[in-house]
């Protein structure tokens, strides 16, 4: 039996060399998409079976004896020993957000190979071990936050930075998400319908939770998947009614108002009456349409259209500017290691592990799992044809304003493309044009409705299911929004209530909108930024996103560096240090080519002197909006830089500890809380 | 099959611990009291603002 095991495992581990090799070696014809699978599969088996294993059994000698805090703070509330499977889902459906899904999108115009290999190997080496070994710090924490961890761990600056990471990422996520919906309900009367039907849905299924039918939280999504699944029929019909169209065609600005001015209600309103009804449905299309999506694509398998390589890895990309090093590997961030990620294993999931040994499924073992739909998500866009892809992901300041000089530009480039075949693309999805929809939401949706139509329903079908695909994106981002405005809402109350104590109390109306409106603010400032960029916005935001959510992927690592150190010395340092010094090199080197690259489309300073010139040569016209695009570029810059100051403070505050404690001269005193022996019986699981 | 019903079973243990009910479930077990509107209320409240003061994920 050992050794039909033994020979199951070399098979799996060379299914995943041949399938690596065959996705990274095989040229000049398509390649199927059941090639990637295969890969990502197998390496992910490997990678759990043993590197997760390993670091579970020998670096972190989880104990089954030792009595998790779900156990010993059980409360009923946040603290509740849960069946491993359960605890599984709900950290899987707590990480999967936009991210996995638009990233390699976007970095797909590098081809699929650089994304792809990042996806898996970023996820086994890096990701999954960053959750892991935060979900085990923690429990052994008594489930302490990654803040309260790094200034245990490494001190003040440590704990000072996690927070004003959390809160830039916060901002820039909540724009970069805004602006993914912006760029796909422009001018999209069934889309934008579709949409605006989620809000008074949401609204239905909060009285009927609160009111008609108390607690029946699966009846009421019931519900409230059926109307959302309506409201996308009678948006077809909404958009061809001549009456009604121009009524849900808005301009990217007047949405983008639209969706500020939404966030700022939505967040003062009552939880229980849009964003907990919302979030409910959210979670449950989101599982949903992950599962149909790898069905789809092991149904379908699909050949992939775009090449391994693109021309544009030497940093000409029109989806987004730079080089493929550093930034393939900050675009997709989510799918294979996200900081953010550190904050989940370190907030609901620590207080409902059972048992030790559970850390390793669901802190590892999720990760995988979020990385295969990055996979799926490089899959939908690498099925288009290359000069779609790049007709839908360009912004029109890069390929020309009008559909004969973008597919002219797109074609040049060796992607050829033409006029009728997006127009016949568009109409067969209810769109009137397809051309520059940056963001990556509406290619994605593109793939996906290719995929699922070949599934089932067939061409017939396409339009249904695009827009079945943005309203899915489009639903769980508006309740990131809702949420982390209210999130960032009360980081600042806590803030200000040193200063003003009625800024600080949450039942204080003014003071409620007043920072709700700040929050606003900030994050809809970055929207409009975005919205008037001539590079589509994405070009800029995306990236800070980027770097700043690998900031604090850098301060797990150090947090984990640390703890590692101190349980066991030098031995298991490269566990942590080997995804640290790569986060930390690209970190670097994105931050500081979009400070200082002197080419326009990357640096922000050479965008803003660029702009600066022709100032000065061009009249008046326009004058005030390209005032307005040098200021944020070097607002952009000044951001980058403070990222880059934090990561440099992180680091070298987290080396001076770590040679303290190699010298000897600082105290490695293991904070974990006592052992006490478990008591669960098997029944209670 | 019996392998089958588990992992539909897990598969709504998992869905109804995401809808909440299992936790409403646990806190009237913990606090001895039946369902009603009310308690639904009392514990949704405390629930969600717990859940929504915590950033949500990208």
């Amino acid at each position: 039996m050992k050794i039909l095991g033994r020979l199951l495992w070399v098979g799996v581990a060379a299914a995943a060399a041949i399938a690596l090799g065959a996705i990274a070696f095989l040229r000049g014809e398509h390649i199927n998409s059941l090639w990637l699978v295969v890969a990502a599969v197998c390496s992910y088996a490997v990678g759990y079976r043993f590197y997760g294993k390993f670091i579970a059994a020998r670096v972190m000698a989880l104990d089954d004896r030792r009595a998790t805090p779900a156990e010993r703070l059980r409360n009923g509330h946040d603290f509740e020993p849960t069946n491993r499977w359960i605890v599984l889902g709900h950290h899987f459906a707590a990480i999967a957000g936009p991210g996995p899904l638009v990233g390699p999108v976007l970095a797909a115009q590098f081809g699929y190979l650089p994304g792809t290999l990042w996806i898996i190997i970023g996820a086994v080496l890096g990701g999954a071990v960053q959750d892991f070994v935060i979900l085990f710090a923690s429990i052994r924490r008594d489930g302490k936050s990654l803040g309260q961890m790094a200034r245990e761990e490494i001190g003040t600056l440590g704990g000072f930075t996690a927070l004003a990471a959390v809160l830039m990422i916060m901002v820039i996520l909540l724009a970069v998400v805004a602006l993914v919906v912006v760029n796909a309900l422009r001018g999209s009367p069934w889309g934008t319908f579709t949409i605006a039907a989620t809000m008074p849905i949401a609204l239905l299924m909060g009285l009927y939770l609160r009111y008609w039918r108390p607690g029946r939280v699966l009846e009421g999504s019931l519900l409230g998947l059926v109307l959302v699944m309506t409201s996308i029929f009678a948006g077809r019909a909404v958009a061809a009614n001549p009456a009604l169209a121009p009524i849900f065609t808005i301009s990217a600005m007047g949405l983008a108002i639209a969706i500020i001015l939404y966030g700022f209600l939505a967040s003062a309103l009552p939880v229980w009456l849009l964003l907990a009804p919302r979030d409910y449905l959210s979670t449950f299309v989101k599982l949903g349409v992950v599962g149909m999506l790898g069905l789809g694509i092991l149904f379908v398998h699909p050949e992939l259209q775009l090449p391994a390589f693109t021309r544009f890895v030497d940093g000409t990309g029109p989806v987004f500017a730079g080089k493929v090093f550093p930034f393939c590997f900050i675009t997709i961030a989510c799918g294979a290691v996200s900081g953010f990620h550190s904050l989940i294993s370190s907030g609901t999931t620590p207080k409902l592990i059972a048992k030790e040994t559970h850390a390793c499924p669901v802190g590892y073992g999720s990760m995988l799992a979020e990385s295969f739909v990055a996979i799926m998500a490089m899959v939908a866009a690498c099925v288009l044809h290359p000069g779609v892809y790049f007709a839908v992901n360009s912004p029109a300041g890069v390929v020309g304003a009008n559909p004969g000089a973008a597919v002219a530009t797109i074609s040049s480039w060796g992607f050829p493309v033409t006029v009728p075949e997006m127009a016949a693309l568009a109409r067969n999805v209810g769109e009137s044009s397809l051309f520059a929809r940056t963001g990556g939401a509406p290619s994605l949706a593109l793939g996906m409705a290719q995929i699922f139509a070949r599934s089932g329903g067939g061409q017939a079908m396409v339009g249904f299911w695009y827009h079945f695909a943005i309203m899915f994106e489009a639903l769980f981002i508006l309740t990131i929004l809702d949420a982390g405005t209210r999130v960032g809402r009360f980081m600042l109350q806590d803030l200000l209530g040193h200063i003003s104590k009625p800024l600080g109390r949450t039942s204080w109306m003014p003071g409620v909108f007043a920072t709700t409106a700040m929050v606003v603010a900030a994050w809809g400032y970055f929207l409009v930024q975005g919205v008037r960029d001539p590079l589509g916005g994405i070009n800029s935001l995306w990236p800070l996103f980027g770097i700043s959510n690998q900031l604090l992927a850098t301060i797990a690592l150090c947090i984990g560096t640390t703890i590692l150190l101190k349980m066991h010395g030098r031995r298991f340092l490269w566990i942590t240090c080997l995804p640290l010094a790569w986060l930390v090199t690209v970190t670097f080197s994105a931050a500081w080519q979009k400070i200082f690259s002197p080419i326009p489309a990357i640096g922000f300073l050479a965008q803003a002197d660029k702009l600066e010139a022709a100032l000065a040569t061009a009249g008046a016209a326009g004058a005030a909006t390209t005032r307005a695009v040098i200021f944020n570029a070097r607002l952009d810059a000044a951001i980058c830089a403070v990222l880059l100051v934090m990561v440099t403070a992180i680091l070298a505050d987290s080396i001076r500890v770590w040679a303290g404690i190699l010298r000897g001269t600082r105290e490695a005193r293991v904070m974990e809380s006592p052992f006490v022996p478990s008591e669960l019986r098997p029944e209670e699981l | 099959m019996s392998r089958l019903r588990r992992a539909i079973g897990i598969l709504w243990a998992v869905l109804r611990e995401l809808a909440d009910e299992s936790a409403y479930q646990r806190y009237l077990q913990r606090h001895g009291r039946a369902h009603c509107g009310a308690e639904w209320r009392r514990f949704s409240e405390e629930r969600l603002r717990a859940k929504y003061a915590r950033a949500k994920c990208c």
